[in-house]
């Protein structure tokens, strides 16, 4: 049964990320390194979600639809989820004290999605760059 | 020998054929680093005002004329810039009065200060390759970012008193919240924590070495990781953005933790810093200013969190981001805020950052295209030439017209 979940979702660096970044941002292969959500297993389980499928994560800072992968180590409740443009829209942008943003981690809903993979086209015009 | 500039490792073991720009055949290249290499060809900046393409000078004129006419400038960035860029930078900015920043403000200023001043002790890479005999990665997967990091250095090379590497003479730890690629390799060192939970595991790891029974699930595996850390001859903490953040960035548990590691073995920090050369940034301005970011010279010279890029692009007037992308790793709200200031970007490739810029100047990739001078993030200088000749200007000579023309 397809639903919704709340999730801690922490970011990473990878190294395929960081390979298809050089090859260019705007390039689909840094999009498909980039706009991925590793979730648990049990958890994609319950949310009706198989690897490959799209999901949408959402929260008060925005939203984006990207690729569902499924973990063979459990990690139930949290999800990974490489540092890029997509995962920054979900970022508060609040200024902790000391100055610190927080970046690595942040709460979100997790659901099925039937839409298309949020393009950095997209995520360019969200932000501003013309 | 060729260099590389991928990352903050600097690995000047390379050796590369071109076929005009393009990598024909390269050698010791990590997969990032022959990436690095290949981004020569891909998504090239030209020199540009509000989308329409002009001359070099004309883009310097521009981005000269936007700075000089704001009243509170702030250039940031330089994590992916030479020394000499680095340094002409600082100079721009107390010739601005502007605040100067770069992106350690939210990452891992702190540790570096901290190191800077002597308050932390540190260690080389080539100290670690030669004597380390415990390597712990904390909230860190150098696997992922610095490839060669655990073959170069922290794990698997045999050393002056490390004949025999990794098989007998070395121990992998990695404290993380995930199974990462270094966590791997490290296997049965693995200590997994739950987001946010690097204090706890720093203070269990405390009572521990201070002979109590720590607060833990599994007791027994934390007093046998005290026990090995008791007797490491030369241990080395490297640090990753997971023990920054965690914990909104108090790292008070994790500094009490090193000062008592030192008083039974020697332990030494090196962050592992993601562009090429942010330890270069953070020594420059810290030689200046005693600060290695968010430093205003706005009035004699000021530091604090008020001058750090999240929270100056709130009264900020103009920007110039120089070898960085800032558009593309700022949560959404301030990505939007940079967007809407006239700013200067000065790169060697197009991304979100420069597609925001009101003047954007294209220069040369350091160590690939143009010489310099880079400190790697154990602190170490590494000079380098260029690998192929290009007819961009070098990121030193842009500051520097920039600079003459304000």
């Amino acid at each position: 049964m397809a639903g919704k979940k709340e999730v801690t979702v922490v970011t990473y660096r990878g190294i395929f990320q960081e390979v298809e970044e050089a090859r260019g941002m705007y390039s689909d292969g840094y999009r498909d390194q980039s706009a991925i959500l590793d979730l648990d297993g049990g958890d994609a389980k319950a949310l009706g979600v198989e690897a490959g499928k799209p999901v949408l994560l959402e929260n008060d800072s925005g939203k984006v639809v990207v690729v569902a992968k499924v973990s063979e180590d459990p990690h139930p409740g949290v999800a990974f989820m490489p540092a890029s443009p997509w995962s920054a829209q979900l970022l508060s942008g609040e200024v902790r004290e000391g100055g610190l943003l927080e970046l690595k981690r942040f709460r979100a809903d997790v659901s099925p999605a039937e839409g298309a993979v949020t393009s950095i086209e997209e995520i360019r015009e969200r932000i501003g760059a013309p | 020998m060729a260099f590389c500039t991928g990352c903050s490792l600097l690995c000047d073991d390379i050796e590369v054929d071109f076929e005009g720009a393009k990598v024909k055949k390269t050698l010791n290249l990590c997969r990032k680093g022959r990436a690095h290499y290949d981004s020569l060809v891909v998504d090239r900046l030209a020199p540009a005002v509000d989308g329409s393409e002009v001359g070099i000078d004309e883009a310097a004129s521009k981005a000269a004329e936007l700075l000089g006419g704001a009243e509170k400038p702030l250039l940031f960035g330089w994590g992916n810039s030479t020394l000499a860029a680095q340094g002409a930078g600082v100079r721009l900015a107390k010739k601005l009065g502007s605040v100067i920043d770069d992106p350690s403000s939210y990452s891992q200023g702190l540790i570096t200060e901290k190191i800077l001043k002597g308050e932390l002790p540190s260690c080389t890479f080539d100290d670690v390759r030669n004597f380390a005999d415990v390597s712990i990665f904390w909230g860190d997967d150098p696997s992922s970012s610095h490839p060669r990091h655990l073959s170069r250095f922290s794990y698997f090379p045999r050393g002056e008193k490390r004949q025999r590497g990794y098989e007998e003479d070395r121990e992998a730890i990695v404290v993380d919240v995930r199974k990462s690629p270094t966590a791997q390799i490290a296997a049965d060192g693995f200590f997994k924590i739950p987001p946010g939970g690097d204090a706890e595991f720093a203070e269990a790891l405390m009572a521990t070495l201070g002979g109590k029974i720590p607060k833990v699930e599994d007791k027994k595996r934390m007093l046998n990781l005290g026990t090995k850390l008791r007797k490491a001859k030369f241990g080395v903490i490297f640090t990753g953005l997971g023990l920054a953040h965690s914990r909104g960035g108090d790292l008070g548990p994790f500094f009490t933790l090193v000062a008592k590691l030192n008083e039974l073995a020697r332990f030494s920090v090196i962050p592992t810093l993601g562009d090429y050369n942010t330890r270069g940034f953070n020594q420059t301005l810290f030689d200046e200013t005693g600060s290695v970011n968010s430093v205003s010279f706005g009035g004699g010279v000021e530091h604090g969190p008020e001058f750090g890029i999240a929270k100056y692009l709130d009264i900020c007037d103009a920007v110039m981001v120089v070898g960085s992308d800032p558009a593309a790793v700022l949560p959404a709200p301030l990505a939007k805020k940079l967007s809407e200031i006239p700013m200067v970007a000065v790169a060697s490739q197009r991304t979100l950052t420069t597609d925001a810029a009101k003047v954007t100047i294209p220069i040369g990739v350091a160590g690939l295209e143009a010489e310099g001078s880079a400190l790697r993030s154990d602190g170490v200088k590494v000079d380098f030439d260029a690998a192929v000749e290009s007819g961009y200007l070098s990121d030193v000579e842009v500051i520097e017209r920039i600079t003459e023309a304000v």
